[in-house]
């Protein structure tokens, strides 16, 4: 069964990187100057005894080990650890985020995959020509423009046109509305988050895929069956994707962890409820527990797309299958 | 003796009051409070724009701004403050009597008022009220008002609509300790409240049923992240002149919008209809970009928040290292402090910084507290040869690059730092190193996180100058006593001091606490007066500008009356309703 050991070993590692993130984070949000209670001392009307007080309950004076040692043990209890701020447990903050972070995430994957092949792939076949230097040109504009500026043009379009809302998941009468026209209402709102996650990763896959059918397209099974006249199309998405399609799978694991960090810049200028606004109100307001949950969440996401991704080449890629693999 | 016998006045003033009032009440008809605002017409929505999500609907700990703008909304308190004449008026206390030192309170309360989920409000829940926000167990950051003298104050059940509020000690303003303080169910919160479990009630996942108030609007539907939906409570004790009752909006909705661009985009697009707190260069796209937009946009004038600059002036460790004492040895001279608030531009940052739209400040109380502002200040405009004169004669001299020396040869340089995600405040920390080198002195700005700035001034006292805020609530000086007093948290320059270190110092202390005990307000407002002056010439804090209060408002609004005060727009909520057609935003 070298399927399932395949499987064993990789989610093994997984959780080896979980527990150490889940650490790292924890480390570095305690070691960040100030408490929860610090937005309490502007205001002159609150005594320093009773912000005292309020630092003693919830234990942000007792030592990092035992802090972290309580998070992990409140995972058992399905908890996630204890919001200060929120006065509840973590989980069902973090729940339906994870949900709406998701929801975002996912089709501008599948979207900017669905664009980039073809693009990447035509680029290559043409390399040198008119197709291949416009795409470059693009993409190297795109991927200079920051996040946050692709974010608020967006924001800008839509406010100029009126076709787009302004930001948010629904709308206000959501709960009004018939099944179908729910559905419209949340793809009218995420199209502009979607399109700017799409657009952040379009330029990386497109000159990845362009750089990898590159090489195969040079390689002399290419040249012989393109002599024996394979056309051009089947030649570029039968033959050669097939062989160029390895480190492109990689890509693709890999590409969920810069799509997460920039949904989270995404979702907090687009008011998208997803873990980005969560995560950034609990770093500033010292929320140990929201802060190290929501990271540990991600990298869930992170590890999962990977794991997806090693499945995938593990069908794709026969050396895998004979047991080349650590 | 004297103070017994008008004591006994007040208690007869009391009951004439009362046995007045009584007569009405056999009915057992509901006292509604009859409001002065327009008639209004019923339906529609206001959509609000928040900055970020509340955290809790429990208004014993509520600390979040968010969380107190829809707390407001859902409760009521005994006497409020009017947020347009700064005056109490009866709010769930019909009436009420104080006795002349100020000590004993008697309030009467409304007959056959209910609660948002129709069960009865009686002296029961005031009482309960008052035991929960004064137990240190509940740790309620509202407890610290109610202990007046160092004592909680006594609040005893006369009969079933009257209570006596005893303090320990005469207080000035005892009615503003009833204001913002919301009275609380029993019925719903008794258990909860003898198993301790209080403090984690009524968070963010809380069904709608379990919470009940007194305010105009009680919670229908919370959509994590993005919106809170308040409706109508139909229980509500106010009705207009007509007998109609209010609040005339059907629903309230709070929506969360996190970045400070999206807001104004959001309001813009006419998906929202209120958005105060807008920062000075938003409400000048937006005016700019009005065009045939269905919005009016307001300045306020001049708000209660002021930004200043002050030093680092805490007492040193004996083994601090020599460059830190002798900048602390520089911040510590009246000249030198002087010499930099000649030398700050203050009309620049109100033209640059704010585009116009903020007062320079020469005082700490801004002009647009009209109750308490001391007009008779001085206003020295800048000097920069004024400056210099001020540091030459405190023995400060320059070397023959232009760099201010102190009287041991020594550079003078500084850093200001201030808190990232303010740009105001970074922009004015940039203008003063500009103001400043033109007296050789050479500044650098520093940007910290907000809560390791705060550690830096009040635990660690790691710094050197900083650029900071103060402001909001209602004005009155007796919610700045931990800033004045020299033995308050909030005392920046030098908090927690044992004895005041200096002698001004002393004399704030004692203004200030004289002015906490007496009732007659031309005599406190003469102590806030010279505290004032002393703030003024001492320059512990460097008062530099008030931003004016911005706000957009959707157009056809009825009742509009936004104040300066929190709440802005929103102080009259239960009075606003659309004119000529029936709903606000997204429709």
């Amino acid at each position: 069964m070298p399927a399932v050991r395949y499987l064993c070993l990789r989610i093994g590692h997984g959780l080896l990187v979980l527990l150490g993130v889940s650490l790292l984070s924890f480390l570095l949000a305690a070691a960040a100057p100030g408490t929860f209670a610090d937005e309490l001392r502007l205001d002159p009307r609150v005594s320093p005894e009773t912000i005292a007080t309020l630092q003693a309950r919830y234990g942000a004076n007792r030592p990092v080990a035992e802090q972290y040692v309580l998070w992990l043990r409140s995972i058992g209890r399905g908890e996630f650890g204890f919001s200060v701020i929120y006065n509840g447990p973590v989980g069902p903050l973090l729940w339906p985020r994870v949900r709406n972070t998701l929801l975002l995430t996912v089709p501008a994957t599948v979207f900017a995959w669905l664009i980039a092949v073809p693009i990447g792939a035509w680029a290559a076949a043409g390399r040198g020509g008119w197709l291949d230097r416009s795409t470059t040109a693009v993409t190297t504009a795109l991927a200079g423009i920051p996040e946050i500026v692709l974010g608020v043009g967006l924001l800008f379009i839509a406010v100029r046109t009126g076709y787009f809302p302004t930001g948010g998941m629904t709308s206000l009468d959501f709960d009004d509305l018939a099944p179908w026209q729910k559905m419209r209402d949340v793809v009218s709102h995420f199209f502009l988050p979607v399109a700017a996650l799409a657009l952040i990763s379009l330029p990386v896959l497109v000159r990845h895929v362009r750089a990898s059918l590159g090489e195969v397209l040079r390689a002399p099974f290419i040249q012989a069956a393109r002599a024996a006249g394979v056309p051009e199309r089947r030649l570029l998405f039968r033959h050669a994707l097939r062989v160029g399609a390895n480190p492109l799978i990689s890509l693709a694991g890999l590409s969920a962890a810069g799509l997460l960090s920039a949904s989270l810049v995404i979702e907090t200028i687009m008011s998208w409820p997803g873990l980005g606004p969560l995560m950034l109100d609990a770093v500033l307001a010292r929320d140990l527990h929201v802060v190290v949950a929501a990271a540990t969440c991600s990298t869930v996401l992170l590890i999962a797309g990977n794991l997806c991704a090693d499945g995938l080449l593990y069908l794709a890629d026969p050396r895998i299958r004979i047991g080349r693999f650590s | 003796m004297t103070r017994r016998a008008l004591w006994m006045l007040a208690a007869g003033a009391l009951v004439c009051t009362y046995t007045l009032s009584a007569a009405p009440q056999t009915s057992a008809a509901p006292e509604w409070l009859v409001t002065r605002a327009d008639e209004g017409r019923s339906g529609g929505q206001l959509v609000v724009i928040e900055r970020a999500e509340p955290r809790t609907l429990n208004p014993v700990i509520a600390v979040d701004a968010p969380s107190k703008d829809v707390i407001a909304r859902t409760t009521a308190d005994l006497i409020h403050f009017d947020r347009e004449t700064q005056q109490p008026q009866p709010a769930l206390a019909r009436s009420w009597t104080a006795s002349p030192d100020g000590r004993h309170f008697t309030l009467s309360l409304r007959r056959g008022i209910r609660f948002s989920d129709g069960e009865p409000f009686d002296a029961d829940d005031v009482l309960f009220s008052f035991r929960v926000y004064q137990d240190e167990k509940v740790g309620s950051p509202q407890r610290d008002q109610l202990i007046v003298g160092e004592k909680p104050m006594a609040v005893r059940k006369i009969d079933e609509y009257t209570v006596q509020v005893d303090l320990a000690e005469p207080y000035a303003v005892g009615e503003r300790l009833f204001d913002s303080l919301a009275m609380l169910p029993r019925h719903l919160l008794d258990r909860p409240y003898t198993e301790g479990r209080l403090p984690q009630l009524w968070g963010l996942g809380t069904a709608p049923q379990a919470i009940a108030g007194l305010g105009p609007f009680r919670l229908r539907e919370h959509v994590v992240g993005q919106r809170m939906v308040l409706e109508r409570n139909p229980f509500y004790w106010k009705t207009d002149r007509a007998g109609h009752h209010l609040p005339y909006l059907d629903r309230v909705v709070f929506t969360f919008v996190p970045s400070e661009d999206a807001q104004a985009v959001r309001f813009q697009s006419g998906d929202a209809d209120v958005t105060t707190r807008l920062s000075a260069a938003n409400f000048d796209v937006l005016f700019r970009d009005r065009g045939g937009r269905n919005y009016d946009l307001l300045d306020l004038g001049p708000g209660l928040d002021y930004t200043f600059l002050f030093f680092n002036q805490n007492s040193l460790a004996a083994d601090a290292p020599a460059p830190v004492a002798r900048a602390r040895a520089w911040f510590r001279q009246l000249a030198f402090r002087q010499a930099v608030s000649l030398a700050i531009d203050r009309e620049a940052i109100v033209r640059l910084v704010y585009k116009g739209r903020a007062v320079p400040l020469w005082g700490h109380v801004p002009p647009g507290n009209k109750l308490w502002v001391n007009r008779t200040l001085a206003k020295p405009p800048r000097s920069v040869e004024q400056a210099r004169a001020r540091l030459r004669m405190a023995g400060f001299s320059w070397n023959a690059a232009g760099m201010l020396m102190d009287r041991d040869g020594q550079p003078v340089a500084f850093t200001i730092v201030t808190n990232t995600g303010n740009t105001e405040r970074n922009q004015i920390a940039t203008i003063i190193q500009d103001d400043l080198r033109q007296l050789g002195i050479a500044v650098n700005v520093a940007a910290l996180e907000l809560r390791a700035l705060l550690d830096r001034l009040l635990n660690t006292h790691d710094y050197e100058a900083c650029v900071l805020g103060l402001g909001g609530s209602d004005g009155d000086p007796s919610n700045e006593m931990n800033v004045w007093l020299s033995s308050g948290g909030t005392h920046l320059w030098n908090p927690g001091q044992p004895q005041p270190g200096t002698a001004w110092e002393a004399e704030i202390d004692t203004l200030m606490r004289r002015q906490l005990v007496i009732r007659d307000m031309q005599e406190r407002k003469r102590l806030y007066d010279r505290v004032q002056a002393l703030v003024a010439e001492n320059l512990p804090i460097i008062s530099l500008v008030s931003p004016n209060v911005l706000v957009g408002v959707t157009k056809g609004l009825g009742n509009l009356r936004p104040t300066i005060f929190d709440h802005h727009a929103l102080w009259n909520v239960e009075e606003l309703f659309w004119r000529g057609r029936p709903s606000g935003a997204a429709r």
